[in-house]
């Protein structure tokens, strides 16, 4: 069996107002691994979306050990945990989080200007076409976020988690700005992208798209609730 | 045939941004009776928080007419938009958007205050106290929001929507920032007042919740793809 | 009114919340808003508050100008005999008085005193409407001619030197030895005008007659004195100009005879010049006071900007409170109201902070500017300081609120309440802010750029170097308490006896006869003999020992010695500056200049020059004034001496009294002043300065700080999201704080091009003030307030991103805390 790419084991989140200890992750144990499609869903408030945030890196759990590509970094400074997320991880998020002030091509372009070694200008041009062609923007690279459809906005998001060439794609709640057709539209993507071999890990409530994973993972008040293949 | 208190006709809305013209509600028609308990639900982005800041006059529709308990409100300007929102709409939010500067009681009694004519305290004072029993908050009413729980938040939050005796209670995804429990609780206090005669437009994306209304609308791209009235009460 | 009230309770529960916001606020309007009640109040007295006298309007001052030959103004000073005709003349007056301005000792007093006297015949009571504590004015039996020793007491001088004593009246005080009987107190609320100089208080009063000019000069049209002022109500239909037309021939001709045998004057005349009391009073003091409330009123601009900016995050920060109370149905007037309740009451709050500072304020510069201003004694809480403070309150709590409600885009409110708190609905604009960016830079750059080149102007005139020792150098000048003034030959043993028991003190190290170079001087017309050249150089008697004790080393020839000032010898030292005007190669040695006497006086030795500061301009390299100055020995019988201590000695004036009295007891302490002091009183306006810029010049820049850093911050906090969502893709810290510096570089550079924009218009339109600062120096100053700017954009650039740079990027993205 080959290493997992992200690894969990017996992970507490717990977040703390005035008087009140809320668990918004109890003993949490996972395995994300190489090529795989998981879902993660579950409904508001069950602690779906803090979980990914703590895989990606974005925020650091309470007690238990987090494993990337075999090495433990549960305990990362901030710096190291940015290198990781730039070179390592890919992020889309509900609310697509463009730059708004960036064009299409800079947006997409920025993971790679985040680089520990500067990269040269060509490479990067390289990269950002093949991935803006990839997402069927190619012809819209000059336009900023706002021009853009919702639909349009979160396959430049994709493009831009994909340029960095990351280990694993964290995705969370793509669909929850769009409508059903961009949905599908997006969803399929995902699934493409999969299929050539992303690992993919969705983040979402709605059922039908959480099926399209081939391991679903439900989680209800913080807590694994069950499984599937 | 009971009092209708809101009914939406062949209501459109259209959203434009830069050169994108995004059409989020196509045709709409809704009827509700007085004591009725709606449900609207339909995945994320299919239409429903622009059909309810429809239904609550905090935007007005592009196309179609509204009525609320036989009055016309398709087109209002700002004011008078907030005069009725005040006089006839309460409304429960999915992060339920309390004023943390201000005590449950004052939190509940905010409505009052932008009344025509301000009622007496002695009134306020009867009334806030009526709600918050309702929502069986009495306890807490010197608290401030940020010192209760999220479940009691939201009955705050419903006896505030209560106080002015709207004509009808417009909920968002009322158990969205809950825990299970909490939002079970929120849901049997609502389906309580129901039962004592408020009306309640409710959206939700949760199958569960929304199955306990009596009229289930699905809402999908911006359309009704389903009306279902239930005919068994419970 | 219940509604009113339900209001600004809600509004303090609100602003309780915020008690740093609150304090910025208070502290900002409150500290600005002071300054400005303080400078619009002063500059409502100064410039249209009429004087307090009965017909202010018809007040005039007569002034005698002397013209040279080519009419060219000599000075302004009136001679004895020349003033007594105008008085007596009574062509253009009503009425009118003269007056006389002293010091003296009173020596009949247990502390003896030395204080201000005025010398003046009895309309001036009439003229003033002077009110009185107790007892009365001047009357008829006092006027001039009449020599009846009577005295009023200034209402200070009598609760601090009498006690207040109510038994004040027909008690005797003895000055210069004649006993006069006090017959009045003049009132508490007495304004004196104050023709003299400014912060001058009169201590006592006295009748015209005892005034302390002398016999011989009480004739004299060749002797002018600056102490002497004519002032009266001029008639109803005489205009100013008609008055100068009808006195000129009238005095100037009497003059002219006057001084007909003195070769000196030939071709000279006078002038009558006559001007408003209120322009004799206020002067140039009119641009001071505009100045303070330009410099002012660009502080409550900065301060405003900074409030703005405040309130405009706040309202963004409040929006999806604003967006529920909408939801449940409060109108747009509904949200002014509450705003407009906050902004009234917070401005309230401030106004009466401001309040209390402005009486502080009005204390301050009763204590400390009285000699710099006129009038401040008249300074107090006027309609028109409340009259602003409501105007002003009014003002700002409107602009406030109707700010921060301007940006609701009511419209967008239920986004605001759908989406969980990740609002893009309501947020000051781009361009708001760059704008507010830039022109707080501009305005601050200005403001302590101006400040700061004043502040070194003022602090290179303290700090330049004068030419002499001051260092516990003091001057003793004698009072002699009789009438019959003793003649050179009879107080020669005195002053010898006295200098010996002075010598003998163990605290005194040296001793020399005359006054130091702060003091002394008169202006004497001087002919070249040689050919016939007029000059007017300050003049002064020195003895032997003076340019040894106070280090003013000759340049040229020997010094005075003892045999020239015993006999009497007709020798003299002139500075460089004098020389230089009597011969353009300064070689003057062996020179005759005449003073009018039969003999002509013979130039020995040449002095540097000195430079006493706050009389002209500095000039660094070469420590002068300008001032031609001639030294010619002194007599041994004179009555000042200057005495060096040994250091850390000191000796009092009860010491010197006691020591005056065992050799002669008519001889008392007249003044004993140290050099150090006098030089601190005479650079008392650019200290002054120096402690006015250097406030100003802190709280620009705190309040430019402080708004930089509000607005910068609340960009940064806007960029939030977008913050996260580059920290997300992998951004590390050094990304972000460049991306955020470079981002505001523009505007800060906008705000410097402004500021040179702001500088060119001043620059065209007061370049003749402008001009004398603009050299190279300037440089450094530029420099100096450019990098204080750019090291608080850099703080306030860094600063605010600090909470989210150094927390897991979750926070940032998120929004929750």
């Amino acid at each position: 069996m080959t290493q997992p790419i992200i690894k969990v084991q017996q992970l507490d989140k717990i977040f703390s107002t005035d008087d009140m200890l809320t668990y918004a992750l109890q003993g949490i144990d996972l395995e994300i691994q190489q090529g795989e499609y998981l879902s993660i869903s579950g409904p508001s408030g069950c602690g779906k979306s803090t979980l990914l945030s703590i895989m990606g890196l974005l925020d650091f759990p309470t007690n238990g050990k987090l494993f990337f590509e075999g090495a433990d970094v549960t305990k990362l400074s901030l710096e190291q945990a940015a290198t990781i997320r730039n070179e390592k991880i890919g992020f889309i998020f509900q609310q697509f989080n463009l730059i708004d002030d960036l064009n299409v091509y800079d947006n997409i372009a920025l993971p790679l200007r985040y680089a520990e070694q500067p990269l040269n200008k060509k490479f990067i041009k390289e990269k950002v076409d093949h991935y803006l062609d990839l997402v069927g923007m190619s012809s819209l690279y000059t336009r900023k976020p706002t021009q853009l459809s919702g639909g349009q906005q979160q396959r430049i998001a994709i493009a831009r988690a994909l340029v960095a060439d990351p280990s694993v794609l964290l995705v969370d709640e793509p669909t929850g700005n769009l409508d059903s057709k961009s949905s599908d539209q997006i969803m399929a993507m995902l699934e493409v992208l999969n299929i050539q071999g992303t690992t993919l890990c969705v983040v979402t409530h709605d059922i039908r798209y959480a099926e399209m994973a081939k391991r679903k993972i439900y989680l209800l008040d913080g807590q694994i609730l069950g499984q599937r293949n | 045939m009971t009092e209708i208190k809101i009914e939406m006709k062949n209501i459109g809305k259209v959203f434009e941004t830069d050169d994108i013209e995004t059409h989020a509600l196509k045709d709409v028609n809704i009827v509700i009776r007085a004591g009725e308990y709606v449900s609207i639900a339909g995945p994320s982005g299919c239409g429903k928080s622009t059909l309810l800041s429809l239904l609550g006059l905090l935007d007005m529709p592009s196309s179609g007419t509204y009525t609320i308990e036989g009055l016309d409100v398709s087109s209002l300007s700002l004011d008078e938009a907030a005069s009725i929102r005040n006089e006839k709409i309460g409304f429960v939010f999915q992060s339920f958007n309390l004023i943390d500067e201000l005590s449950v009681f004052d939190n509940v009694a905010l409505p009052l205050q932008y009344k025509k004519e301000l009622p007496s305290d002695e009134f306020i004072k009867t009334r806030v106290e009526a709600c918050l029993k309702m929502v069986e908050m009495s306890h807490r009413a010197g608290h401030k929001p940020n010192q209760l729980s999220g479940g009691q938040q939201q009955r705050v939050a419903i006896a505030r929507a209560l106080v002015a005796d709207p004509a009808i209670l417009l909920v968002d995804e009322p158990t969205g920032n809950l825990d299970s429990q909490s939002g079970d609780t929120v849901m049997a206090v609502l389906a309580d007042l129901n039962k004592n005669g408020t009306t309640i437009c409710m959206v939700t994306h949760d199958a569960r919740y929304a199955d306990m209304a009596k009229i289930q609308l699905k809402l999908l791209d911006g359309q009704i793809v389903k009306d279902e009235t239930l005919k068994v009460a419970v | 009114m219940r509604k009113f009230i339900l209001q600004q309770k809600q509004a303090w529960a609100s602003l309780k919340k915020k008690p740093g916001f609150v304090l910025t606020v208070l502290m900002t309007m409150g500290i600005t808003l002071g300054a400005l009640l303080c400078a619009v109040t002063l500059n409502y007295l100064l410039l249209v508050e009429p004087l307090p006298y009965p017909e202010q309007e018809r007040l005039f001052v007569a002034e005698h100008v002397l013209l040279g030959a080519e009419k060219e103004s000599k000075g302004v000073a009136f001679t004895y005999p020349g003033l007594v005709h105008l008085y007596k003349s009574k062509v253009a007056f009503e009425q009118a008085a003269m007056m006389s301005y002293g010091q003296d000792v009173i020596i009949s007093h247990n502390s003896q005193p030395l204080v201000n006297t005025a010398y003046v015949t009895p309309e001036l009571h009439q003229i003033l409407a002077s009110p009185m504590a107790i007892g009365r004015f001047f009357e008829a039996s006092e006027a001039m001619g009449t020599s009846n020793p009577v005295a009023i007491l200034s209402y200070s001088t009598w609760q601090k030197e009498f006690n207040a004593s109510k038994d004040i009246l027909d008690q005797k005080i003895n000055l210069s030895g004649v006993s006069y009987s006090i017959v009045g107190v003049l009132a508490e609320n007495f304004v004196e005008p104050e023709l003299a100089e400014t912060g001058r208080e009169t201590h006592v009063w006295m009748p015209w007659d005892y005034n302390h000019t002398g016999e011989g000069q009480r004739q004299s049209f060749g002797n002018i004195s600056g102490n002497l002022k004519f002032i009266g109500q001029l008639k109803n239909g005489i205009s100013q100009s008609q008055a100068e037309q009808l006195l000129t021939p009238l005095v100037s001709d009497r003059w002219q005879e006057g001084v007909m045998e003195i070769d000196f004057f030939k071709g000279w005349s006078i002038d009558i010049r006559i001007r408003s009391v209120k322009e004799v009073v206020i002067g140039k003091s009119e641009s001071i006071a505009i100045m303070l409330l330009a410099g002012v009123v660009g502080l409550v601009l900065i301060a405003c900007a900074n409030i703005s900016n405040l309130f405009m995050s706040r309202t963004a920060e409040k929006q999806r409170q604003m967006a529920i109370q909408a939801a449940i149905g409060a109108t747009k007037k509904h949200l002014f109201k509450a705003m407009f309740a906050e902004t009234s009451l917070l401005m309230f709050m401030s106004i009466i902070i401001a309040l209390i500072l402005a009486k502080v304020g009005f204390y301050i510069m009763q204590q400390y500017l009285a000699e710099v201003l006129p009038r401040v004694n008249e300074l107090s809480f006027t309609p028109i300081t409340f009259g602003s403070a409501i105007i002003v309150t009014l003002i700002f709590a409107l602009f406030f609120a109707k700010l921060s409600t301007r940006m609701i885009n009511y419209r967008a409110l239920n986004t605001t309440l759908q989406s969980s708190g990740k609002g893009s609905g309501l947020q000051v604009s781009k361009k708001t802010r760059q704008v507010l960016i830039a022109s707080q830079v501009a305005l601050a750059t200005v403001l302590v750029f101006a400040n700061f080149s004043l502040l070194k102007d003022a602090v290179k005139t303290i700090n330049a170097p004068i030419g002499f020792n001051t260092e516990n150098i003091s001057t003793l000048i004698l009072n002699f308490s009789s009438t019959n003034f003793p003649t050179n030959e009879e107080s020669i043993p005195i002053m010898a006896e006295i200098m010996e028991k002075l010598t003998a003190l163990p605290e005194v190290e040296s001793l020399s006869q005359g006054r130091t170079p702060l003091g002394g001087y008169s202006v004497r017309a001087l002919t070249n003999v040689a050919n016939n050249e007029r000059y007017t150089p300050y003049f002064k008697g020195v003895d032997h020992k003076y340019f040894d004790m106070i280090g003013q080393p000759l340049v040229q020839g020997d010094n005075f010695t003892l045999t020239h000032r015993r006999d009497g010898v007709n020798v003299m030292i002139v500075n460089q500056a004098f020389a230089k005007q009597l011969k353009a190669d300064g070689d003057v040695l062996g020179m005759q200049i005449s003073t009018g006497r039969p003999e002509p006086f013979k130039v020995i030795a040449i002095v540097k020059d000195i430079s006493i500061p706050g009389v002209t301009a500095i000039d660094n390299d070469n420590v002068t004034d300008g001032v031609p100055r001639v030294y010619i020995p002194n007599r041994l019988g004179g009555q000042s001496f200057i005495l060096k201590l040994k250091s850390g000695q000191s000796v009092s004036r009860q010491q010197l009294a006691k020591l005056l009295a065992e050799v002669d007891s008519r001889y008392s302490v007249f003044s004993f002043n140290s050099d150090a002091e006098i030089l601190t009183r005479s650079l008392f306006a650019e200290i002054t300065t120096a402690v006015t810029t250097a406030v100003l010049a802190s709280l620009v820049f705190l309040l430019a700080g402080i708004g930089l850093y509000g607005i910068l911050s609340y960009g940064t906090q806007l960029r939030r999201f977008e913050l996260g969502a580059r920290m997300a893709i992998g951004a590390k810290r050094k990304h972000l704080i460049l991306l955020i510096i470079s981002d505001n570089s523009k505007a800060v550079l906008a705000g410097f091009v402004g500021s040179i924009l702001l500088f060119a218009i001043a620059y065209i339109g007061l370049s003749e003030y402008i001009q004398p600062f603009l050299n190279w120096q300037v440089l450094p100053m530029v420099l100096a307030s450019l990098v204080l700017i750019v090291l608080v954009t850099l703080f306030a650039c860094y600063w605010p991103l600090r909470q989210y740079i150094n927390q897991p990027a979750i926070h940032t993205l998120r929004g929750s805390d």
